[in-house]
């Protein structure tokens, strides 16, 4: 019997031969990171056993998304904090505000992550690093073991294989996909357990780049898969070795390997979707969401802030202004992302339509930090999910939608269908 | 460390309080109000354990007691209520919990069981439970039931012998700090 994915980068990070699904193992992990929301926490748990040094300080990834605009006085504390923590604990790859981005997307993005990596994360959205072949496990809190000791305890996850049939329509975005994919496990048409399994996408993968593999990422892990992954193709191959800050090896599952269930997916009909209020699993073809006014709009976050989703948004507003009473942020994934956008023209779009730009990090998924709705407002974004109160007031209506939909919406002032639209 | 999960007792003897299928964290274990407040102190905690669904339940909990769910146990990877529980001394056994929720219950060094299937269809609240959690043995007393269940895995064990997560590491750095002199 062979290994899956995750169980081989669990054997070599291991130092293991064989490792199966349900194996308590201890990885060494490739790189740890820590986001700036977490770091005062772990700063303090660490100080009160006496914890001084971290066991690898060259390995941590300090980075500063979930708040990167300081709104209060406590953000900028905070703010100290985290940069007192990243000198106590002799940090080197800290990535402040202005300085990365996004830490499940410009590490992919500037090579940092490369396919057949395995790390630590503290935050359950290092699924991400499934879109480039590779695996970033969440510990939450527990990532202070991670930092002190260099490793912790990972019970080997299972993994279930979804085949994908077809191509996308014109249109139709791979965030699409997951929202359908959500519908469906909730429905039960997919007859898939992911609680702590990992999700690996078969069959034909080819059409999707490194921005719809990371898209992909993102619903099943609101579905509470423990890790995605995607075989890297060979243009994800070169694109990370184009990047690559040091060498790697790509990892692929045995032949033979042992999947908990499989299943296929036609996606060739597929239509733009759209995530209601309530969450992903009751997402519905746009024509039924289609006409509902917005307030607000956003694109950016996990599973939408590649430059390839910008590009993709700016087809829709180059030319067009938003509709009057909408606003709109925008978040790129990195600070590089939103150097390319603004060398190639593509940010004067954005900002001649009068959408506003935020600094590359989670921008208002983070529990709105920026960009909040009141109470009884309407958007609809490409956030990781519609959690009642994660864009501010606990009855603002939250919808989801891919890039596409997102942009296309904003500019008619009403959940469009971006088909509708003449793209530019 | 085999004398510390040796000294530890995994062995509880205690009445049964038995919940159904489906018992989120926020609301069901604790209240919401406890997680949105990173509330981690456990005297400030225990009043509110089950505060929502029968109130003053720490009043009438006794070390050793066996808390057995229903399945899917606990969802949302939050600690609070383990911190609770392990402070008054509370074994859990679950026909099902999300891995993450169960991630957390040993984290916070509480002794559990789960992938006990049916568990809930052998007791019922106030039955003379007795659980070894290091062998998954479970007897129920008051209808003589016995069965075995899938154990604590030994890897897990010296984290739930040394109080949780913060207990481990304490004891991990004594040791690197001895290990220096």
């Amino acid at each position: 019997m062979g290994m899956t994915a995750v169980e081989k980068v669990l054997a070599r990070t291991a130092g293991k031969a064989v490792v199966r699904a349900g194996d308590v193992v201890y990885p060494d992990p490739d790189f740890i990171m820590i986001h700036d929301g977490l770091v005062r926490g772990v700063r303090r748990e660490l100080d009160a056993l006496g914890i001084d040094r971290l066991a690898s300080p060259d390995k941590v990834m300090m980075v500063t998304d979930h708040e990167v605009i300081y709104g209060s006085a406590r953000a900028a504390e905070f703010g100290v904090i985290n940069r007192n923590a990243a000198k106590a604990w002799g940090i080197k790859n800290f990535y402040d505000v202005g300085r990365g981005g996004h830490g499940h997307i410009f590490p992919m993005e500037s090579g940092l992550l490369l396919p057949g990596m395995f790390y630590f994360d503290n935050d359950r959205h290092a699924t991400n690093a499934g879109a480039i072949g590779a695996f970033g496990f969440r510990v939450g809190a527990e990532i202070s073991r991670v930092l002190a000791t260099g490793t912790n305890w990972v019970m080997a996850p299972k993994t279930v294989q979804l085949k994908l049939r077809g191509s996308l329509k014109p249109g139709v975005h791979a965030r699409d996909i997951g929202f359908r994919i959500a519908r469906l496990l909730h429905e039960g048409a997919l007859d898939f357990e992911l609680d702590y399994r990992v999700l690996e996408f078969a069959g034909d993968l080819d059409g999707l780049d490194l921005a719809a593999r990371a898209a992909l990422c993102n619903s099943p892990t609101e579905m509470r898969a423990y890790g995605v992954f995607f075989p890297p193709s060979v243009a994800i191959l070169e694109r990370a070795k184009k990047h690559a800050q040091r060498p790697f090896t790509p990892v692929f599952a045995d032949a033979d390997a042992d999947y908990e269930s499989s299943a296929t997916l036609d996606i060739g009909a597929l239509e733009p979707q759209v995530a209601p209020p309530g969450g992903i699993h009751k997402s519905i073809d746009i024509g039924e969401a289609a006409g509902r006014k917005i307030d607000h709009a956003f694109i950016g976050a996990c599973g939408s802030g590649m430059y390839e989703d910008f590009v993709l948004a700016a087809q829709f507003l180059h030319g067009r202004r938003l509709a009057p009473g909408v606003r709109m942020f925008i978040a790129p994934g990195s600070e590089q992302s939103t150097r390319r956008l603004l060398a190639d023209g593509l940010m004067q779009i954005f900002m001649e339509a009068g959408v506003i730009p935020l600094p590359a990090g989670c921008g208002p998924c983070n529990d709105a930090v920026v960009g909040p709705l009141h109470t009884g407002e309407v958007s609809i974004s490409t956030a990781s999910n519609s959690n009642a109160g994660r864009f501010g007031a606990k009855d603002a209506q939250l919808f989801l939608g891919s890039p596409a939909t997102v942009a296309a919406s904003a500019v008619a002032g009403v959940i469009t269908d971006p088909r509708t639209l003449t793209q530019h | 460390m085999t004398s510390e999960i040796d000294r530890y007792n995994w062995h509880l003897k205690g009445r049964c309080y038995k919940l159904g299928h489906d018992v989120p964290h926020a609301g069901g274990v604790i209240p919401a109000s406890m997680i949105t407040a990173r509330e981690f102190d456990p005297q400030k905690l225990i009043p509110h354990l089950f505060e929502e669904t029968d109130p003053g339940f720490h009043t009438r909990v006794n070390a050793g007691d066996i808390i057995v769910t229903g399945r899917n146990f606990g969802m949302g990877p939050k600690m609070n209520g383990y911190i609770a529980m392990q402070a008054l001394g509370l074994g859990l056994v679950c026909e099902s919990m999300p891995f993450l929720a169960y991630r957390a219950a040993v984290g916070c060094g509480v002794p559990v069981l789960t992938d006990c299937i049916n568990v809930t269809e052998l007791c019922d609240s106030g039955d003379e439970l007795e659980i070894d959690f290091r062998s998954g043995m479970f007897f129920n007393h008051t209808r003589d039931i016995q069965k075995e269940y899938p154990p604590l895995p030994e890897a897990l064990q010296e984290i739930i012998a040394l109080g949780g997560n913060t207990g481990w590491l304490k004891r991990w750095w004594q040791q690197q700090q001895a290990g220096q002199q």
